[in-house]
């Protein structure tokens, strides 16, 4: 299943976008190679060479270089159309044009080409997002070296043991292949009492620990157990008490009247992943079961 | 509620090294014996989520999702809800940054009041980034296999989607 959205994602994106420049290259849409005219006006009388280009009521100041070459300044507030043929062309604050026509208030331009806009694009948000992965990945490193720290102590000391006795009644029936006083049975209810306070930076690395438990279990190492997916599919669905914070942060206060319907949706979600989950479990384990006999 | 969580990582940080040191458990040197891991865990992930974000990435960058939704838009008009939740009920699951840009953008066009934007929120609010947290919690194990567990995540996100449309509209009618 993984496999195919994977590769659905990507052949989905990348033949979209070609069909797209395809489509762009046929009518032209991007004007290559036609002369396109401005109205402008002289800044400074003695040089002539600084002007002002009004582009669809934008003013952009400009530079004529020679007869046959003029820089475009750009900023934020310059037509979107500029800012991506610069950006295009290495420089998003400066566009090189060519001079076909000029006249005293008129110029007569022609722009840089733009040719498979959409895959070069695309091309770049690619590499962009590697890195960032990697990135991403890194900036965990510290956080899960500190709750792993913290968890060691408290496995230690005991500490994690007391708590399994209390919730392992209530996830033995989401569980049913832990042995029982095993410590997975802490680090998920730490993990799910994290998510449900929202606690998002100690909830990964408190599932990381569960994952790793569940692992140590896990009878074929290459594969998700029923567990595992269990685990997964809980996480996945958010169980949560409070708004995660990029919410708040989005919309203030306003999310104090949101509270009672994302408890409920959540709740859905969550009851459906338990449900889901089981289904598939006992599902797999009667494929099991018929492959021994 | 919202200080609760301020408070609490700090309490249980402090319980966790008192509860050890009762138990006269050696608390710093097994703090480095566990926290020793976290380097490679770390590294485990990276090629897992290069692959996800990666692909989520190509597919944001085509215009795939905007077409997709003029696709089902005449669905959401016939079911007789706002359309441009669709656009929520699609990203979610795939990128966290990219939901919040979606809902962004929602609350700039719409405004907060906005039903559509209440049901955005609400199903920002209730399901999580399925693709990223099955990449990172797979990844940190060394899981290629994942099973059923996409299959599981998706279908509860899809719950959460439709079960966030129903309970707003009852919510605030």
């Amino acid at each position: 299943m993984l496999n195919k959205i994977w590769a659905g994602l990507i052949i989905i994106g990348i033949v979209f976008a070609l069909a797209q420049d395809i489509n762009d290259e046929i009518h032209n849409t991007h004007q290559n190679g036609v002369a396109q005219t401005f109205d402008f006006s002289i800044i400074n009388q003695n040089t002539r060479t600084q002007i002002i280009l009004l582009v669809n009521q934008h003013k952009l100041n400009a530079r004529i270089e020679n007869e046959q070459r003029i820089i475009i300044n750009l900023d934020r507030q310059s037509p979107e159309n500029f800012i991506k043929l610069a950006e295009l062309n290495g420089n998003k604050n400066r566009l090189q044009a060519s001079i076909v026509s000029k006249t005293d208030q008129q110029l007569s331009l022609l722009l840089p080409e733009l040719h498979w806009q959409k895959l070069r694009v695309l091309t770049q948000a690619a590499f962009d997002m590697a890195e960032f992965a990697v990135k991403l990945a890194l900036g965990l490193v510290g956080i899960i070296a500190l709750w792993l720290g913290l968890m060691q102590i408290a496995e230690k000391s005991g500490l994690i043991k007391q708590m399994v006795k209390v919730v392992q009644p209530l996830l033995h029936w989401l569980f049913p292949n832990i042995p029982k006083n095993h410590p997975a049975f802490g680090s998920i209810s730490l993990n799910m009492a994290a998510n449900v306070l929202g606690l998002g930076n100690a909830a990964t690395p408190l599932g990381i620990k569960a994952m790793q438990q569940l692992q140590q279990l896990n009878p074929d190492k290459n594969k998700a157990s029923d567990e595992m997916c269990m685990f997964l599919a809980l996480n996945t669905s958010s169980v949560q008490l409070l708004p995660p914070v990029t919410l708040i942060a989005l919309m203030g206060t306003q999310v104090a009247d949101l509270l009672v319907p994302i408890i409920l949706a959540t709740s859905c979600s969550t009851i459906t992943a338990v449900i889901v989950a089981k289904v598939y479990a006992r599902r797999s384990q009667h494929k099991n079961f018929s492959s021994k006999n | 509620m919202q200080q609760l969580s301020n408070l609490i990582i700090p309490l249980i940080i402090l319980f966790i090294i008192c509860y050890g040191l009762i138990k006269r458990v050696a608390v710093y040197e097994e703090f480095i014996a566990g926290a020793k891991d976290g380097f490679g865990i770390a590294i485990n992930i990276i090629p897992y989520l290069v692959a996800m974000l990666f692909a989520i990435a190509i597919f944001r960058a085509s215009g795939a999702l905007e077409f997709l939704l003029v696709l089902l838009s005449p669905l959401a008009n016939f079911l007789g809800f706002p359309a441009e939740v669709i656009s929520m009920g699609i990203i979610r699951p795939l990128t966290g940054s990219g939901s919040i840009g979606v809902l962004a953008e929602l609350i700039n066009t719409h405004g907060e009041e906005s039903i559509i934007v209440k049901i955005a929120a609400v199903m920002f609010g209730a399901t999580e980034t399925t693709l990223y947290v099955l990449a990172v919690y797979f990844g940190a194990i060394k899981i290629n296999n994942t099973s059923y567990a996409v299959q599981a995540g998706l279908i509860a996100d899809f719950a959460g989607f439709v079960a966030a449309i129903l309970v707003t509209f009852w919510y605030f009618s």
